[in-house]
């Protein structure tokens, strides 16, 4: 019996062909994932589903009526709610203002049934098992507790298809289990689930039946128990992976690259001690709150230590600005890609000489030497665009954030931070990206690599820094450290208090 | 958003209070001649000169909220003015007719800011630039640089609904800005705006119509700032195409004064008015301050930067 059908759906932007014939059905009450790399077409797919763009051809059928959908209020009416990767919240709204943006409940004439919608709220959150005042301000919420707050507010539409895009990626792991607790729920009274992730580990656990998209097109539809995660990634990326890495031991030489003594930054983190060797790949692994990115803006010079010290190759400096910072040999590949690694508005020559050049203090613009470099940068580290003079947004988030790295590796530096360098990247450019790093430590770089997802910290890190609440909580050599060993040094206090 | 008096308004009023003492104090007069500044007849001057701000202080404050901008208004109070005394003096319409002609002028101003921002999809900025040259440009084509004298044509003792005609214009005021209040706080519209100022992308993927509610808010602000001119026209006796000229930013600063913030999401119609006033105190007593006379735009801008941070480092505070 078909559910939800997509039949031959297609749509172009421009030249772009985002979606080409998409033809595969979910079942009424089943949770369905829908899987594939960065640009596969998975957001456009979901953009037709609820109603925000139209297909040019094909069209959505859910219990053998079609659906024609003009807008997100029309899906909402529909009964279709989503959980958008990026969160959307009103941060100056109260949380029951969030969950019913849009569809207040009201009195004729449009006045506000305050008291209902807060007690609906309340009632929501009670059965999502959430402990957050429906009059809290939105703002004042963590990450984890803005996406739920989506659930419930799908929830509070009685939704009959909810749509989760990527819903883990700010979550701990604690966090995405009550969310996979709230999901089971939802399953067990009949709600049927699309499920968008990278993550495979989540789709085998919560999902039914796996269906795989590559270059908008379909690539096959799988069910969990008759398949294994490696046929799922060769759908995803239409060919086999290269086999991972060997760990190799990290070859050191003289002075340690970064050597951070007592750093101290109240409330973020305190007396924390640490060096990386030049050569070597250190991993920071550490749940969201527990100071790792602040650790890695102060070494940069965004944020100044109350008290410690920073060397840099055996020399002691008080890195004073991220300029300074930069002509001392330390580069930062910040977490968000959009907000502060890219300018939007250069094409991808301007954003890969930015920091050589205010490194460098240049004031004119050297342009046919730059345009060289560029042109040797982008070949050097493989970035699918298509020149110097292509703009980051015609980028594959993956080749994004290669731009970000090429960047900093071009101010040759000695120490090298990237926080979550693979958040939101699909699977071969992750690959491609953690080669970039390998191959950096092995000419002498010094990198501190901060990620939440462990197997990630596991496979690329020689050594494992496990920060909680603040503090280095302890340190494990890259083939002692496995997921448990870290994860207890990173919740052992939060467990022995709950 | 929950409760009537909000507490920023609060700080407003307290403002509002202080400013009142002072002035109170330091025009405090010698011996046993009258209060120059604390009486009943100048508390109602003062009212009557703030209404004209604050009434499109109220379209302005939703402009603001809604996380757009809104330039026009002073052009439009212009415009009103003088559309409004040329059919009452010039055409020989009656008065009533002749207002709401003024008032369509009004809203017709604020539809084409609507077009320009949600459908030609302009910065809110540019298009009410635009809209404030227009309306301005098509006052001075009106006139032809004369003015309407409407003052000898209402006679002496008119009494719009039986009440004097100097209560009118405060009245209006304080009737909208319960109205508005009530409005933005208790009602739907108000609160997809508030929604549409905090995140527009968010507001338009939780099925809010963002494009007829934005519609709606430069639809108003185009019609009370009309009804600003309007009242203007009544209380000086005269339609003419450079009144108000610069009242949109004296507008602006009232709403931020406040508590709305440029960025959107935040602010309240309350606030607005209450921001009016404390520049019409401003206005009134400081010419009374010997020497003081050419300090009083000096003194209104120092204000708003003053009060703002003020309210920005209380906000930290609280947090």
């Amino acid at each position: 019996m078909p559910g939800l059908e997509f039949q031959d759906v297609t749509k172009s932007f421009g030249a772009v062909r985002a979606l080409t014939g998409v033809t595969f059905s979910v079942r009424e009450g089943e949770a369905h994932a829908l899987v594939g790399e960065n640009g596969a077409g998975k957001s456009t797919l979901l953009k037709v589903l609820t109603g925000i763009i139209r297909p040019d051809a094909g069209q959505l059928r859910w219990l053998d009526r079609t659906l024609t959908l003009a807008s997100p209020r029309d899906a909402l009416e529909r009964g279709i709610g989503m959980v958008y990767q990026e969160m959307l919240c009103f941060p100056n709204l109260s949380v029951t203002g969030n969950i019913f943006a849009g569809r207040e409940l009201t009195a004729a004439g449009g006045r506000l049934l305050e008291s209902e919608m807060a007690a609906r709220t309340a009632a929501l959150l009670d059965e999502l098992h959430l402990r957050i005042p429906p009059r809290a301000a939105a703002e004042s919420l963590s990450a984890a507790h803005r996406q739920l707050l989506q659930v419930a507010r799908a929830l509070a539409f009685e939704c009959r298809i909810l749509v989760l895009d990527e819903p883990t990626t700010a979550l701990t792991d604690a966090e995405a289990d009550h969310l996979f607790a709230v999901l089971e729920r939802l399953k067990a009274r009949g709600v049927t689930l699309l499920y968008v992730s990278h993550r495979l580990p989540e789709v085998f656990r919560l999902c039914d039946r796996i269906t795989v998209l590559r270059d908008g097109g379909y690539a096959g539809t799988f069910e969990r128990n008759e398949v294994a995660p490696d046929r799922i990634v060769r759908a995803m990326v239409g060919r086999d992976l290269p086999p991972r890495a060997e760990h190799q031991a990290a070859t050191l030489r003289d002075a340690p690259a970064l050597r951070v003594r007592n750093l101290t930054r109240r409330p973020c983190f305190d007396d924390v001690c640490f060096t990386v060797g030049a050569g070597e790949i250190v991993g920071l692994f550490g749940l969201v709150g527990s100071g790792r990115s602040e650790l890695l803006e102060t070494i940069f010079g965004l944020r100044r230590p109350q008290t410690g010290s920073i060397e840099i190759a055996g020399r002691r400096v008080a890195i004073r600005s991220p300029r300074h910072a930069a002509r001392e040999g330390i580069a930062l590949v910040p977490e968000e890609r959009h907000r502060q690694g890219l300018f939007f508005n250069l094409d991808v020559r301007h954003n890969l000489m930015m920091p050589a050049r205010t490194a460098a203090g240049d004031i004119l613009i050297r342009d046919a030497r730059e345009r060289e470099q560029a042109q040797r940068l982008i070949a050097e580290w493989r970035v699918k665009a298509a020149g110097p003079r292509a703009m980051p947004d015609s980028l594959s988030g993956g080749n994004q954030q290669k731009v970000v790295l090429a960047k900093w590796l071009a101010t040759s530096p000695r120490v090298l931070m990237l926080d979550e360098p693979t958040k939101g990247v699909d699977v071969g450019a992750k690959f491609e990206i953690h080669e970039i790093i390998r191959r950096q430590a092995a000419h002498g770089l010094g990198c501190l690599v901060v990620s939440s997802d462990l197997p990630e910290v596991l496979s690329l890190c020689h050594r494992v820094l496990v920060m909680r609440e603040g503090h280095i909580q302890g340190e494990l050599a890259g083939d002692a450290a496995d997921e448990e060993s870290v994860m207890h040094l990173a919740t052992s206090d939060l467990r022995d208090a709950s | 958003m929950k409760r009537f008096w909000h507490v920023r308004e609060l700080s407003t009023i307290a403002i509002l209070i202080f400013e009142i003492l002072f002035f109170g104090w330091y025009l405090w007069p010698d011996g046993s001649r009258s209060h120059p500044f604390l009486n009943a007849e100048n508390a109602l001057l003062i009212l009557k000169y703030s209404s004209i701000y604050g009434i499109a202080a109220v379209g302005a404050a939703v402009v603001i909220i809604s996380g757009g901008i809104d330039l026009a208004p002073g052009s439009i109070i212009a415009l009103a003015s003088v559309v409004c005394g040329a059919l009452f003096v010039d055409a020989g319409w009656g008065l009533g007719a002749s207002l709401m002609a003024a008032l369509s002028v009004g809203v017709g101003a604020g539809a084409l800011s609507a077009i320009l921002i949600v459908a030609v999809k302009l910065p809110p900025f540019i298009a009410t630039l635009g809209v404030m040259g227009i309306t301005r440009g098509l006052a001075f084509i009106v006139t032809e640089g004369r003015y309407f004298d409407l003052s000898s044509k209402l006679s002496g003792g008119w009494r719009p609904l039986g009440l004097p005609a100097d209560w009118v214009a405060p009245l209006v005021m304080i009737a909208l800005a319960i109205v508005f209040q009530i409005l933005m706080t208790r009602f739907q519209w108000g609160r997809q705006i508030f929604s549409i100022g905090g995140n527009e992308t968010a507001a338009l993927f939780s099925g809010v119509a963002v494009g007829r509610i934005k519609t709606s808010v430069y639809l108003l602000s185009g019609l009370l700032a009309a009804v600003a001119g309007v009242v203007l026209a009544l209380v000086q006796g005269q339609g003419k195409a450079d009144l108000a000229t610069g009242y949109e930013l004296d507008i602006i600063a009232s709403a931020v004064v406040g508590g709305a913030s440029l960025s959107g999401g935040r602010g309240s119609v309350l606030g607005a008015v209450l921001g009016t006033l404390i520049f019409g105190v401003l206005r009134n007593a400081l010419p009374q301050i010997p020497g003081a006379t050419f300090y009083d735009r000096l003194i209104v801008g120092l204000a708003v930067i003053v009060i703002v941070v003020m309210d920005q480092l209380l906000l930290k505070r609280g947090e």
